[in-house]
């Protein structure tokens, strides 16, 4: 088609603008047949895209190498309360108290380079690399579709980890390779849905596998752009250039407008003002009195800084930190159900009336002849946080808690968060995966994911330096059994706890906006139908829904 | 003799000071790399337990081991500079550094450097026109183009795009390339060379847009400045045609402090255009310092702000050069 057009336009090319005239107007798509257009996606990589499919390198490796390339066992829906949905696996079961764990995988399954894919591989990959869970005692095959692995201490709750998020690699491949970090793999090797065609920094593309075992999906390329801006991303959407992307747009009916695009707005992982917790684990400032903490959460008018900060977009979130309503079960008191959506200064002055504090001259709480001040900082740049730190320092003013607003950059934002040296951070945590807040609680309130200030976590994430002997206790029992019960009253002590206690303050659910063409494809999750969640940079999720896909005929 | 020798030594300990400056800044930026990076795979890996052994290496990878002195540092970094290894990149491990750099360059040096000359052209051309009539209209251009620079290159690159590319669909929104055609990447051929061009032109004409007033203002004045000498006086005096004065009298004279701050800005087109590259998601040089500067990639923030003081340097060398064959009294004096 372009050298048709060259010919056409080489004798009016004057110069740089009428060979522009003649490009531009050669619209990208047009004539090509349907099945033919590769789905464009835009999964969020800048440019240049690193040439990285290790799926050992969370962080730099391209993001269709998560799903699309390599495969976990099963795939975790993060939108409901649904059994996993098998890939590679086909059915899994733990004994009863959770050490040994029994996979069996589909059989007749290939890879990409046309070998057999075994229960071998998947025992290799459950014992490679950062796939080895520190408590392994052993990995078996026992025949070519059946995996047991036996650990030391019960995995109930890891089972997201281990089958959801443990991406099978060949083990005629990897065995071979020795330092799996710094591997960059350009040539992967995978069982999933679609294997690498080209690969330049501006853009990869993917090609359907013809030996998944499901045969080769309906969408015959996929392509992944990079893009440095969130602009010109709506731009390409509105344009029709590009077909799917999970990104911020503050005007959705901008996009959705042409009825070409459809939008989903989920919201899922909370934002937080994380507070630096325990004084006896070194955190200074009088966010430490638990009073203070509930007064600020008393302060906040969060329907004012969901609209304000967060486009009208943010959910409410609950200071239970389970999902509603995907955990619905697992909430033990409705009250816990959101945080107050007002604000309530006459209340944030109780509370710290009763805690001995007094106003001084200026209106502001103090104790023993010093007022409270706080100081709150988010990174530069994260407008949304930005904004709503501003707001939030205002609200607590009226309260009479003098809180101070400060941006700093991206750089002098992470190591105080994880050294502890901050007194309030806005901060956003990862929901939970699955239908069950445990990780939330054992990632971010637990005494065992935290550690002293001046130190990063050994593991979890529990940057708030909350240590309380009563939610450790709740957390150890839940994470060692699979009745509903005691998980139940597990979960509600914890509950209970840090509603109280407000080691993270919760301010709203953040939204995740996917935005995807129906003009182009047809298949996508709805409202009714919410089988993964269509943002294109979740791992696995994407896969599912790229599967799931087929061309609009025409 | 003695002008160049003096010269040399100048340009030799500037190099030495810049290249340990380089070394020196990204180490007083506050923040910790290794804290970044660890905390980012503990996120992307939804909690999984990094390993001891992980943290070692990414702490080894970093060079930010706290039992190594800044001495040491500063050794190593010149042993590896005069190798010319520049490391290789955290942000984007495990790419090199100069790789990363080798390919931004090309597309950074012809779109910047393209506009850069154009920018100067018109703007000197067109200067020398309005000082040449100045009192009439023409002087409007003054006031027109200094408003044009003062629009936030950002804004103005935003509308731009909104109008020609959303709007009428003549222009690409992003790129170097057509990434959605070519997606196997950068060919020899006609067609691809057409895209390339197309991609640059937006770009290019907001650079141009947002600069061109500088000359223009500075070329105007010293153009009127010029035209009161006695020798413009004299040449008219004898019955020069008034195209003549202009152009090999008074333009050629005015010219000359132009002429010194391109090369100066020739200087930085290296550094690219960072709000640019943003703006259009464009290849080079600029949004890989920011984004080293973002992620603390130290090799990745050194070896951009080596490249760049190079080039300024060289071509401080060369404007130095020009002028000492031009004005004989810098040879002098200098």
């Amino acid at each position: 088609m372009h050298d048709i057009r060259w010919r056409k336009t080489i004798p009016l090319v004057a110069g740089a603008a009428a060979l522009a005239l003649a490009l531009g107007g050669c619209a990208p798509s047009g004539t090509q047949t349907t099945g033919e257009r590769p789905l464009r996606v835009w999964s969020g990589s800048m440019t240049p895209i690193a040439n990285n499919f290790n799926p050992f390198a969370v962080d730099t490796a391209a993001h269709l190498t998560f799903g699309a390339i390599y495969e976990p066992l099963f795939f975790f829906n993060q939108l409901s309360a649904e059994a996993p949905v098998g890939l590679i696996g086909d059915s899994f079961e733990f004994n009863d108290d959770g050490t040994v764990l029994t996979i069996r995988i589909k059989p007749d399954q290939k890879w990409s380079d046309d070998a057999d894919l075994t229960a071998e591989d998947v025992a290799f990959s459950l014992g490679y690399g950062s796939n080895r869970d520190p408590d392994t005692v052993s990995i078996e095959a026992t025949d070519a579709t059946t995996v047991i692995v036996t650990y030391s201490s019960p995995k109930f709750t890891a089972a997201s980890m281990i089958l959801g998020a443990t991406f099978i690699v060949p083990e005629h491949i990897w065995s071979k390779i020795t330092d799996y970090m710094s591997e960059t793999n350009p040539k992967p090797v995978g069982s999933g849905p679609y294997v690498l065609k080209t690969f330049t920094d501006a853009a990869y593309t993917l090609e359907a596998n013809p030996l998944f075992r499901e045969g080769a999906p309906d969408i015959k390329k996929v392509q992944d752009v990079g893009i440095d801006s969130n602009q010109s991303a709506e731009d390409l959407l509105k344009t029709g250039e590009l077909d799917w992307v999970g990104q911020f747009v503050a005007n959705p009916d901008g996009v959705t407008g042409s009825g070409r695009v459809a939008t989903m707005n989920q919201q899922q992982d909370p934002t937080v003002i994380m507070t630096c917790a325990d004084a006896a684990l070194g955190c200074k400032g009088a966010q430490t009195d638990p009073a203070v903490r509930q007064a600020l959460n008393a302060a906040m008018d969060r329907a004012s800084i969901s609209k304000k900060a967060f486009a009208g977009l943010a959910g409410e979130s609950s200071p239970s930190f389970a999902l509603l309503p995907r955990d619905e079960k697992w909430l033990s008191d409705p009250s816990l159900a959101t945080s107050p959506q007002r604000a309530d200064a006459a209340e944030a002055g109780r509370i710290l009336e009763a805690a001995g504090y007094t106003k001084d001259a200026d209106g502001f709480y103090g104790k023993d002849g010093t007022a409270i001040e706080l100081d709150l900082f988010s990174p530069d740049g994260w407008t949304d946080y930005n904004d709503a730190a501003k707001l939030i320092a205002a609200q607590a003013a009226k309260a009479g808690i003098r809180v101070n607003a400060r941006t700093v950059s991206e750089a002098e934002y992470w190591t105080p968060v994880s050294n502890g040296d901050f007194q309030l951070a806005l901060y956003g945590l990862t929901q939970s995966l699955v239908a069950d807040p445990f990780s939330n609680y054992d990632q971010y309130f637990a005494t065992g994911a935290t550690a002293k200030v001046g130190e990063m976590p050994a593991k979890g994430q529990n940057y708030a330096r909350y240590s309380n002997a009563d939610v450790d206790a709740a957390v150890a029992a839940a994470g060692a059994t699979q009745d509903e019960g005691v998980k139940k009253e597990a979960y509600a002590r914890i509950q209970a706890q840090i509603a109280q206690d407000l080691p993270y303050i919760p301010v709203v659910l953040n939204a995740s906006q996917a935005f995807y063409s129906t003009a182009e494809f047809a298949g996508s999750p709805t409202a009714d139908d919410l089988y993964a969640n269509p943002l294109p940079y979740l791992s696995t999720a994407s896969a599912v829904i790229l599967t799931h896909l087929h061309p609009v005929e025409k | 003799m003695r002008f160049w020798t003096r010269r040399v030594v100048f340009y030799v300990i500037t190099l030495w000071a810049a290249v340990s400056l380089n070394f020196l800044l990204p180490r007083m930026m506050p923040g910790d790399p290794a804290a970044i990076m660890i905390g980012k795979l503990r996120r992307a890996s939804g909690g999984r337990p990094l390993s001891e052994a992980t943290i070692t290496s990414i702490h080894a990878l970093l060079g930010t081991g706290k039992d190594t002195s800044l001495w040491d540092q500063y050794l190593v970094y010149w042993g590896r500079m005069l190798q010319g290894d520049l490391g290789v990149s955290s942000t984007r491990y495990p790419a090199s550094v100069g790789d990363l750099i080798a390919d931004a360059l090309p597309w950074t040096v012809t779109l910047v450097g393209t506009a850069t000359v154009i920018s100067f052209v018109i703007g000197i051309v067109a200067g020398a026109w309005a000082g040449w009539r100045r009192g009439t209209w023409v002087d409007q251009l003054v006031p027109v183009t200094t408003f044009l620079q003062s629009i936030p290159y950002f804004w103005l690159a935003l509308v731009l795009v909104a109008v020609f590319s959303v709007q009428l669909g003549l222009l690409p929104i992003f790129g170097g390339y057509g990434v959605f055609e070519y997606p196997a990447g950068p060919e020899w051929s006609l067609g691809f060379l057409g895209s390339v061009v197309v991609h640059a032109l937006l770009p290019a004409t907001t650079i141009v847009i947002s600069s061109v007033g500088g000359w223009l203002l500075g070329m105007r004045n010293m153009m009127v400045q010029e035209m009161a000498e006695d020798y413009v006086l004299t040449a008219e005096a004898k019955g020069l045609r008034p195209s003549r004065i202009r152009r090999a009298y008074a333009a050629r004279n005015a010219a000359i402090p132009s002429l010194a701050g391109f090369g100066i800005a020739l200087g930085f087109v290296v550094a690219g255009s960072i709000v640019t590259e943003q703006v259009f998601s464009y290849p080079g040089i600029g949004k890989l310092m920011i984004q080293a500067v973002q992620g603390l990639d130290y090799a990745l923030m050194q070896g951009v702000f080596l490249v760049i003081t190079l080039t300024v340097l060289a071509a401080n060398v060369l404007v130095d050069l020009l002028y000492g064959f031009i004005d004989p009294r810098v040879r002098r004096n200098g």
